[in-house]
């Protein structure tokens, strides 16, 4: 709505103004507020509730494999995901150990509200930022552009720059078999009018599904039934300021086991008695679901071959009894739910506390926004998180905090901040969501990655946090502490390098239960690194001299060196990757006059305006002769600029 | 670097195949022998811009030599493109250049893609902004070209080859991901035997690939020509006839009595497949009706048809018993057997077929060659027409699918030495991805996008 018109409107006030509003104080809106009031914005951040700020409505867990990693690439730019988590963590396990630190992904399961509250005050905290509890109705604009928002009361909040963060609120509906409720998630309210408003804009929308698991009491479950998962304690903290620091995770002892157990035949046989009260099945639901987070019913009719699932007993805090049922997601009927929760191995007197549901709700087509996460179509106006069709926390908050750093920047006059796919897993996120779309929830996986032995967890700082002190997210001190590391690393490579060692008695008794014969002449530890099996810390008794260095920087020249052949073949493809995507494309081309493209490719251009030549390859429709055509367009633009 | 054939396909005298970067001259000595160069240079670097040498082009593993060759070289920015270049003429028959190619992508040099020549020219500022369009043209033309190359290469055993390749790829990729992606559905303790199985199967593939581009059998530079006629129209003497000029081998491909006949022959200098066909007539009897439908694909597959219609021939007997469907097919409608006199319906039965879409009308006898000159022509001027193109993007998209597929092969290796050094599956994984991408760039899969549906249509996965 035009803001002069908003302001003749009935009980209309004008509530305040802002640098950035941000709507939805979820995983994205938090990160969002955050990172553009430490820019130094003024920034006010919206929840429909206070008590529910960055809410964990499904899985009482942070990280996982890539999402670890995202968390990771959070912290490194200056975000803050990574400090909650660490806080409220009742357990933590490094995934994958049993593979290669290439693929290393710390997962640890959240206390669910001091998530939220330990959030909540982090915020508070902050300089800058303002958090209100307002229902947003409409986006404002003037001219073209985001001029602020305007709530169910009739408040008028101008703004330079708006975040769009809404996650799944915008016309929810919740589903339980028949029964279907106009809800947001968790019985919290549902968000109307800003679909309408965006409809307004011009801004296309789309409709997802997606489902959260029963919650049992765990008085009522009998664990001895079911197989334990115990945490570890070996792993550095998300936050890489406190794992500098020197900052442990807490002790095994002092963590929470989670619990596993697997699905029997009298839950396939209430599954199938009852898929015709199944919503998805029935047509109620026309949202698309997505594949990889498939309901239990969806799991046995798309898999019939497969008889059990697997399904994780996750605790949810440490006051409380609840337990969340990984895996377990349904929207059928209640009454169903009870007696498939019954059929689980240890759970044949759960009782159940709150119940399964699929929910339903409006998202923004990501393909109408910019590598900047701002739309083509409102200037000023930024989305991240479920809103843009992804699935997830981390993926939330990586959306979040790019979104929320441009949108200051827009404000600043300055130009935006891309990460690239060869960055991070938030520049894969963000890249394959506007370019590509998602006919369905997105979820991070490394498998996305094209460069996944480079984007590791261990290394995210050494991506991200030069550029994250460049714009002014990572402060002094810890920039200062992160180039010491560096430097380290540096220093510590060069040392295994020019250390050489000779054959000996011990150290062919250390080579050989790894399946190593001894050198025949010396060789250095960086070569005896190398080799399969073969650690940093167990090379300790043959490199007596060596310097006294936290494990934060011994890892990370293991990982370097072992992987130093794999790597330097990704780094060549990099360097070919960053070249196309350092050539830009001018925003006002007119792609019908570039006479050498296909048709196809020229309508495909003009509606989505890469912003360089490597994001347009990746448009579906636009060929490598495209490419070519492009690049002879703008060297004849270049030189005829000259002229 | 990059290198295509300069010089119109088919057979010719001489050819002329060029190459551009810098370096390329350094990379070029390694599979030249020096016989004798300008100012007494011994070596190719040895040579000033616009300068030759004369020498010998041997394939270094097996010493073979390929070609007697004159090469002449061009020092940047003085040359086309603005990067050194050479230019290597050779003689012009196809095994020739397909090997010169093969020995060029062994030391580095890429085939060239579509317009490359004139975009480097044009981006090194060697022409002018008023070229632009043309440059974009050129690209946009090369690319038709290619695409329609690499569609006839990959119908057929090739592509089925690829397929299976790519597919044991992918399915050994999506392994991988499920073991590093979901770890904590730990039921997975064979994969990794099962990923490296399917590494090695799809190598094989491949490799057997690779061998067969050696031994020249990928490369099917020639051109299908359908003859159509009933029985005893002439096809046969006109085979003979045309064999017959040239001294060329001719191999018959028996089949059954309804099968297409094939026969390899080259007219002018020009490879050329004529397939004999069974006759396109309309029939009730079942058995003629397959050789009936067998003619009809050998027709839509074909570059061009010859259509014969004998002197007895009537409108109607066209209509019925030639059954000719509309076609975009280059066909000629060869009035055959005029030695023994003209088609009374000549006129009426040209009508009819160029409301088909037929555009050229000749007559011909086999029996005195009286006009045999007339087929010859018109295979000629329509092999030129789409050739300097169709052929020549057939010899070059070769020449990138080989290297494409060496490029593979090497990565696949390493992929394979990762899983036996207990690099582990994800490292393996890498080098894979860097495999389907070159492999991809032939069959245009994504490895993205096309993983994820893998994954997602194989495994039950998720909260």
């Amino acid at each position: 709505m035009e803001l002069a018109k908003a302001l003749t409107g009935e009980h209309i006030y004008e509530a305040g103004a802002f640098d950035v509003a941000v709507i939805g104080a979820g995983h994205a809106g938090c990160e969002a507020a955050h990172a553009a009031a430490k820019l130094g914005l003024s920034t006010v951040l919206f929840t429909l509730h206070l008590d529910a700020v960055a809410n964990l409505p499904c899985n009482p867990s942070v990280g996982g494999t890539a999402k670890g990693q995202l968390v990771r690439e959070i912290d490194a730019l200056g975000g803050i995901m990574g400090i909650v988590a660490d806080r409220c963590a009742i357990q933590m396990r490094m995934l994958n150990r049993s593979k290669g630190p290439a693929v290393f992904s710390p997962r640890a399961q959240m206390d669910r509200s001091d998530y939220s509250v330990v959030m909540k005050g982090l915020l508070e905290e902050t300089p800058n930022l303002t958090l209100r509890q307002a229902h947003i109705t409409d986006i404002l604009t003037e001219d073209g552009k985001v001029a602020g928002v305007k709530t169910e009361a009739g408040g008028i909040y101008r703004a330079r720059a708006v975040v769009l963060s809404s996650g799944t609120y915008m016309e929810a509906r919740t589903i339980r078999g028949e029964v279907i409720v106009e809800s947001g998630p968790d019985g919290l309210p549902r968000s109307m009018g800003l679909s309408e408003s965006l409809k307004e804009e011009g801004i296309p929308l789309l409709r997802f599904k997606t489902g959260t698991p029963v919650r049992v009491n765990a008085r009522s479950v009998d664990f001895s039934k079911m197989d334990i998962q115990n945490g570890e304690d070996d792993i550095p903290p998300f936050s890489f300021a406190e794992e500098m620091k020197g900052r442990k995770v807490s002790p095994v002892s002092e963590q929470i086991p989670c619990h596993s157990v697997w699905t029997t035949e009298e839950t396939r046989k209430v599954i199938k008695d009852n898929m015709d009260r199944s919503p998805l099945y029935s047509g109620v639901i026309t949202g698309t679901g997505p594949r990889y987070c498939p309901s239990i019913e969806d799991k046995f009719m798309r898999f019939a071959d497969k008889e059990r699932h697997l399904i994780f007993v996750e605790p949810m805090g440490r006051r409380t009894q609840e337990l969340y049922l990984q895996g377990f997601s349904t929207s059928l009927p209640e009454e169903v739910q009870e007696k498939m929760v019954k059929s689980l191995p240890g759970m044949a007197d759960a009782v159940i506390q709150r119940s399964a549901y699929a929910i339903e709700y409006d998202l923004i087509d990501p393909t109408s926004l910019k590598l900047s996460l701002e739309s083509r179509i409102v200037e000023g106006l930024f989305s991240a998180g479920q809103v843009n069709g992804s699935s997830g926390y981390e993926e939330a908050a990586g959306q979040g905090i790019i979104a929320g750093i441009n949108a200051a920047m827009k404000v600043l006059g300055k130009d935006p901040v891309i990460i690239d796919r060869a960055d991070g897993y938030i520049g894969v996120l963000i890249d394959d969501l506007v370019t590509k779309g998602t006919n369905e929830p997105y979820r991070m996986m490394t498998s996305r990655a094209e460069y996944r032995l480079f984007l590791r967890q261990d290394n995210a700082d050494r991506r991200l946090t030069p550029i994250g002190h460049k714009i002014g997210l990572v402060d002094g001190d810890r920039f200062r502490m992160f180039e010491d590391k560096i430097s380290k690393i540096e220093e510590e490579k060069l040392r295994l390098n020019e250390t050489y060692i000779g054959p000996s008695k011990e150290l062919e008794e250390y080579l050989e239960p790894l399946g190593q014969t001894l050198p025949k002449s010396g060789v250095s530890l960086a070569e005896l690194i190398k080799r399969p099996g073969v650690t940093y810390d167990g090379l300790a008794f043959v490199d007596k001299d060596r310097p006294e260095l936290p494990s934060y920087v011994t890892k990370s020249c293991e990982v370097d060196l072992k992987y130093e052949g794999y790597l330097a073949l990704e780094m060549g493809k990099i360097r070919k990757f960053k070249q196309l995507e350092s050539k830009s494309l001018p925003a006002d081309i007119d792609y019908e006059d570039v006479k050498g493209l296909r048709i196809e490719a020229r309508q495909k251009l003009n509606a989505m305006r890469p912003e360089n030549i490597g994001r347009a390859s990746r448009i579906s429709g636009v060929s490598p002769a495209d490419c070519e055509v492009l690049l002879v367009y703008l060297e004849a633009l270049r030189r005829s600029d000259n002229e | 670097m990059f290198a295509a054939c300069s010089t119109p396909a088919g057979i010719s005298g001489i050819a002329v195949i060029r190459i551009s970067g810098n370096g390329c001259i350094e990379a070029l000595n390694k599979i030249v022998r020096p016989v004798r160069g300008a100012r007494g240079a011994k070596s190719l670097t040895d040579l000033e811009g616009y300068e030759s040498l004369y020498g010998e082009i041997k394939d270094p593993d097996t010493n073979e030599v390929i070609d007697d060759v004159v090469i002449t070289v061009f020092r940047t920015p003085h040359s086309y493109t603005g990067e050194d270049m050479a230019e290597i003429s050779c003689h012009g028959s196809v095994a020739v250049k397909q090997e010169i190619i093969r020995l060029l992508i062994s030391i580095g040099v890429e085939p060239a893609g579509p317009g490359q020549f004139s975009r480097t020219a044009f981006i090194n500022g060697k022409m002018t902004l008023d070229e632009t369009e043309a440059v974009m043209d050129v690209i946009n033309a090369d690319s038709k070209k290619a695409l329609a190359a690499g569609q006839k290469i990959m119908s057929g055993a090739l592509a089925q080859r690829i397929d299976k390749a790519e597919s044991m790829l992918y399915e050994a990729m999506a392994l991988i991901e499920m073991i590093v992606e979901f770890p904590e559905h730990d039921d997975t303790e064979d994969n990794e035997d099962k990923v490296k199985d399917l590494i090695l199967k799809a190598r094989t593939e491949l490799q057997k690939l690779s061998d067969s581009y050696g031994m020249g059998r990928i490369l099917s530079e020639r051109l299908k020509i359908a003859l159509i006629g009933i029985p005893n129209s002439g096809k046969s003497t006109l085979l003979n006839a045309l064999s017959g000029t040239d001294k060329s081998i001719v191999t018959d491909i028996p089949g059954t009595t309804r099968d297409a006949i094939e026969s390899n022959l080259q007219v002018r200098g020009i490879p050329v497949t004529l397939v004999d066909t069974a006759g396109i007539t309309s029939t009730d009897d079942l058995v003629e009706k397959i050789g009936v439908e067998r003619s009809k694909e050998v027709f839509a597959s074909s570059d061009m048809a010859f259509i014969l219609v004998p002197p007895n021939m009537t409108l109607e007997e066209t209509k019925t018993r030639l059954d000719i469907p509309r076609t975009d097919v280059h066909s000629v409608v060869i009035f055959s057997k005029s030695d023994i006199g003209s088609n009374p319906e000549e006129e009426a039965i040209r009508e009819y077929l160029s409301s088909l879409g037929v555009k050229e009308f000749i007559s011909l006898s086999g029996k005195d060659f009286s006009n045999m000159e007339a087929m010859e022509d018109s295979i000629e001027s329509f092999y030129n027409s789409c050739g300097n193109g169709s052929s020549e993007g057939l010899l070059i998209t070769n020449g990138r699918h080989m290297a494409l597929i060496g490029k593979a092969l090497q990565f696949i290796d390493l992929a394979i030495s990762a899983v036996n050094d207990g690099m582990g599956v994800e490292t393996a994984s890498s080098v894979l991805r860097a495999a389907l991408d070159e492999m991809g760039q032939i069959t245009g899969k994504t490895v993205s996008a096309d993983l994820a549906d893998t994954i997602f249509g194989r495994f039950c996965i998720g909260k």
